[in-house]
């Protein structure tokens, strides 16, 4: 047994040597002299380097195993590249623990090689130098085919739900409370010869719920050109009060009364927050609106509006997809449109092709999402609980579908 | 005069005649929103004015040693919105207009699509129980699968709300409601932090009395 | 006497109070546990005058809400009181993090918050400052809102205050840098994953991003070892979730005020965040658990004194309900 050891010993240092002479040794390109007098640390082990996969070829993966001396008798690493002329760059210092680094500067299709060197109070303990390897530019990222997948049954959806809408048939969509409070508002703030305020959110035209608000408007200005009310829409963006003087202008004009509409009706105010709050504040408390619309973006002047509209006795309908400021719509308010219900309620109100096929795709969507969810957790549980194998194949599955990495 | 102490009396004017909305619309509100907005409207101008014009476009294309032609694409969409000012070409400010909303669209979708839709559906799959759980996980996880599929279900718009799927539904909105309670709490926390600030810049700042 | 001259005696008295309190009482004021006492005393009986006025039908104006909570919160300021303070799971979370983080660590801290919210945001700020300087970590600090990077330079004070030795210690350019704001939202975070450098030219007082020693070997979020957002609405951590963490792997917690932080939880339990500070509370444990005890500690007192009359006027404002109810029946 004994001598078994030393035989295999002797085998061991023997193809370790043959391995070092083989190698080039990076002695040109790293600082391993020993000025202390100190042992050098353990080199690393096992580096690779790899083509980063999926990519436009300009990352090259490097990994390694770390030295046995880490974390307590070294300072870190150092990586050296290596070009194909055999001129040597060190390209980042790395603190002890690490075992990989990513090499972003590299060129496409120019072959490198890579040294790691461990730096330990006595010198630079170099690694072997790895293989030629070259970062390659994919077409095509397989990794997130699935994200394609599923993207395509939700675009598709929405696709064909769009030109089934645009042929003529007509979509379900079911009824959203508080829409039908929007006429009934206008008309009420007709009655008293008050106007109406319409807040379309402190977000500018990029973001989704300002467009829904200002389809919105679209409809509630017709009315509002109908009964020849007034509107009041001060704004925090400038985009959006070109695009609401447009969408008003418009209404004025498809109901007969293009001489009503006046620009005066939207102003901008500021983009700083709280100095628009303070000023819309102040429009409602002087104008007194007997309905207030607040349909957009909302953050931390949602709950400031809606009570000082609630001191004015004024009629509120809210809608909004930010979370955070829904409960306070929800408590001063009349009507609140929840999330997606604003959304809804563009497309219900405008009947546009193009949003109610968003929603019925949306709803695709959500079908896939909920299916998914009871079916992974009836097998996650199932699997966990009574090692069922078909269970396990079936949480693969979901898992390789929605995975993101 | 020592402009610190006149910032912090200013300040402190300022404040209180904001505070004194809550009273009534009066003078000392009018005047303090007045200053505030016309002073945070300048603030943004030049804030975009260095940070967009001079910081993205000037420095990036022009003073560059190596300039990036492509942030003139920038400034002639920028100028093209300017075209609103005429009534015969403003429809010209629309392509700006759309390329901003489309290139938004655009990074939004995938945005969305991964960390909002794949992301949180993932981690929802959940086993109802494991062994070893205590009985507190187990509702914890089955509570979260009800919200999350009912909450769902509330946002499906293709099907009217009645029988089971109607009951689904209302569950989904008691859990929005729930949800909405404590979201609740957590602004009404957010919202004295914020006069904590004020009174803490009044009594400490100005007034020096606080330990 | 018109509503008018009340209305000139009222601010006549504001006025006069101010003054006073300027000008004529001890500074700073520090109330007795004798006066504390009393003071919560004489509170609870006006609950309990203001609940029995609801039983008569006698509701309260809604300026006397506003001035209870006022009191509420002012009072505490002078009271000696130590609250108790459980660390929670995700604030401490959020520490372990950056416990894990060896000396030299690079901190990428994103400053996505302006003055308003600075009370609740601020104290995590100068915790977290403070404790990345005592720590040797490296901090690069940026901001999606133009008043954050200014915000950031009032942590870095505050540390310096706190510890005057960092004054000597940290050295700009090498042991943090202030890269300054950049407009254009979730774009930014995008362009940052190809290159911050052509996101961030220049630091914030116009120094070439390559001449700066702790940044000019940054290319990326792949050199970033770790990220902490301050955020207050958006651009904030939820667009640095979804660019930064989703598709470029940045390991980041979040310290957020009390409103967003609901939304954020989300990100937390799906573990696409390591962390969470939420609010005046998350600040205050931060405080607590790196133990640099600061202004979110103070706060917290007045803060949940707050809460204690919003519960009262809750629980008054469902009498007044059911009572009117009843009524209307």
């Amino acid at each position: 047994m004994t001598k078994q050891a030393i035989l295999a010993g002797v085998i061991l240092v023997v193809l370790l040597s043959a391995g070092a002479f083989g190698q080039d040794r990076p002695e040109a390109v790293v600082d391993s002299s020993n000025l202390t007098g100190a042992i050098l640390p353990a080199p690393v082990t096992n580096i690779e380097a790899k083509n980063h996969k999926y990519d436009d070829g300009e990352r090259i993966d490097l990994f390694w195993e770390k030295s046995v001396d880490d974390p307590d008798n070294i300072f870190g690493y150092k990586v050296y590249r290596i070009d194909k002329d055999g001129a040597s760059e060190l390209v980042r210092e790395l603190l002890p623990g690490t075992t990989e680094y990513f090499d972003e500067e590299v060129e496409n299709d120019v072959p490198y090689q890579y040294i790691v060197a461990v730096v330990g109070e006595a010198g630079e303990a170099p690694s072997e130098m790895t293989p030629e390897v070259m970062a390659a530019w994919e077409f095509f990222n397989f990794s997130k085919l699935n994200i394609l997948i599923l993207g395509f049954i939700v675009c598709g959806s929405v696709l064909f739900f769009i030109s089934s809408a645009k042929s003529g048939k007509k979509l379900f969509i079911r009824k959203i409370g508080g829409l039908e409070a929007l006429e009934e508002a206008v008309g009420r703030a007709t009655e008293m010869g008050r106007p109406i305020l319409f807040i379309p959110g402190i977000l500018d035209l990029d973001d989704v719920q300002t467009l829904a608000a200002i389809t919105i408007l679209g409809k509630v200005s017709r009315v509002i050109a109908d009964y020849d009310s007034k509107i009041l829409m001060p704004v925090s963006r400038s985009l959006v009060m070109t695009s609401a003087r447009e969408t008003i202008k418009e209404s004025y004009m498809s109901a007969g009364r293009p001489d009503g509409y006046n620009d005066n009706m939207v102003q901008y105010i500021t983009d700083e927050q709280f100095g628009y709050v303070a000023a819309v504040n102040g429009i409602m408390v002087r104008e007194k609106p007997a309905t207030c619309l607040y349909l957009g973006a909302f953050f931390a002047e949602s709950l400031i509006l809606a009570e000082t509209g609630n001191s004015i006795g004024a009629i509120q309908i809210a809608g909004t997809a930010r979370p955070g400021q829904l409960p306070f719509f929800v408590a001063a308010c009349d009507y609140t449109l929840i999330g997606e219900e604003l959304f809804a309620a563009s497309a219900y109100l405008s009947g546009d092709p193009k949003q109610l096929g968003s929603l019925k795709g949306q709803d695709i969507g959500k079908i896939v999402a909920m299916s998914a969810i009871i079916l992974g957790t009836l097998a996650m549980t199932f699997a966990s609980a009574w090692e069922l194998g078909f269970m396990q194949s079936l949480l693969d599955i979901l898992n390789s579908i929605f995975v993101t990495n | 005069m020592d402009w610190q102490i006149f910032g912090v009396w200013l300040a402190a004017f300022m404040t209180l005649g904001i505070i004194s909305f809550l009273y009534k619309d009066n003078v000392f509100y009018k005047a303090a929103e007045a200053i505030f907005i016309g002073i945070s409207a300048g603030y943004w101008f030049i804030v975009f004015f260095w940070d967009s014009m001079v910081g993205k476009f000037y420095v990036q294309a022009i003073e560059s040693p190596e300039p990036e032609h492509h942030v003139w694409v920038g400034l002639i969409l920028g100028i093209l919105m300017l075209a609103r000012l005429s009534n015969k070409v403003g429809w010209i400010a629309r392509w700006p207009l759309a390329f901003v909303v489309g290139a938004t669209a655009g990074l939004y979708m995938m945005m969305f699509f991964v960390s909002n839709a794949m992301v949180q559906v993932q981690s929802t799959i959940m086993p109802l129980w494991e062994t070893g759980d205590g009985w507190f996980t187990v509702f914890n996880n089955i509570v979260i699968i009800i919200g999350v599929t009912c909450g769902l279900v509330y946002f499906f718009f293709s099907k009217k709300h009645e029988g089971a799927f109607g009951v689904a539904a209302k569950i989904g909105i008691w859990f929005l409601m729930v949800t909405f309670g404590a979201s609740f709490g957590y602004t009404v926390m957010s919202r004295m932090s914020l006069m904590l600030g004020r009174l803490d810049f009044l009594f400490g700042t100005w007034l020096e009395m606080i330990p | 006497m018109n509503t008018r001259m009340k209305e000139i005696i009222a601010t006549v008295a504001i006025v006069a109070f101010f003054l006073i309190c300027k000008y004529v009482l001890p500074k700073p004021l520090e109330f007795s546990p004798l006066v504390s006492n009393l003071i919560i005393g004489a509170m609870a009986v006006v609950f309990i005058i203001i609940l029995i006025r609801t039983l008569q039908g006698k509701y309260i104006e809604r300026r006397i809400v506003f001035l209870l909570v006022g009191i509420a919160l002012l009072l505490p300021f002078f009271m000696q009181f130590d609250l108790p303070l459980q660390v929670s799971p995700e604030v401490k979370a959020t520490y372990d993090a950056l416990e894990s983080l060896p000396p030299g660590s690079k901190v990428l801290a994103s400053f996505d918050y302006d003055p308003p919210s600075a009370p609740e945001l601020q104290p995590m700020a100068d915790a977290f400052m403070q404790y990345a300087f005592e720590n040797d970590l490296k901090v690069i600090i940026m901001g999606l809102w133009p008043q954050g990077p200014q915000q950031a330079n009032q942590s870095i004070e505050a540390a310096f205050v706190a510890n005057p030795a960092l004054r000597e210690k940290v050295e700009y350019g090498v042991d943090y840098v202030n890269l300054g704001f950049q407009a254009g939202n979730e774009f930014v975070i995008v362009g940052m994953g190809k290159g911050f450098r052509s996101m961030f030219p220049t630091d914030m007082n116009g120094t070439p991003y390559d001449s700066i020693p702790l940044v000019k070997n940054i290319t990326n979020f792949g050199n970033i070892d770790f990220s902490l957002n301050f955020s207050a609405g958006k651009p904030g951590t939820v667009e640095w979730v979804q660019v930064g963490v989703d598709r470029y792997k940045l390991r980041m917690a979040a310290g957020n005020t009390a409103v967003q932080a609901p939304a954020v939880y989300p990100y937390l339990n799906a573990g696409q965040i390591v962390g969470l500070m939420g609010g005046m509370s998350g600040a205050a444990e931060f405080e607590k658990i790196t133990g640099k005890t600061g202004k979110a500690t103070t706060y917290l007192l007045s803060q949940s004194s707050a809460h204690l009359v919003v519960i009262g006027l809750i629980i008054i404002g469902n009498v007044a309900f059911f009572r009117e109810k009843k009524g209307g029946k």
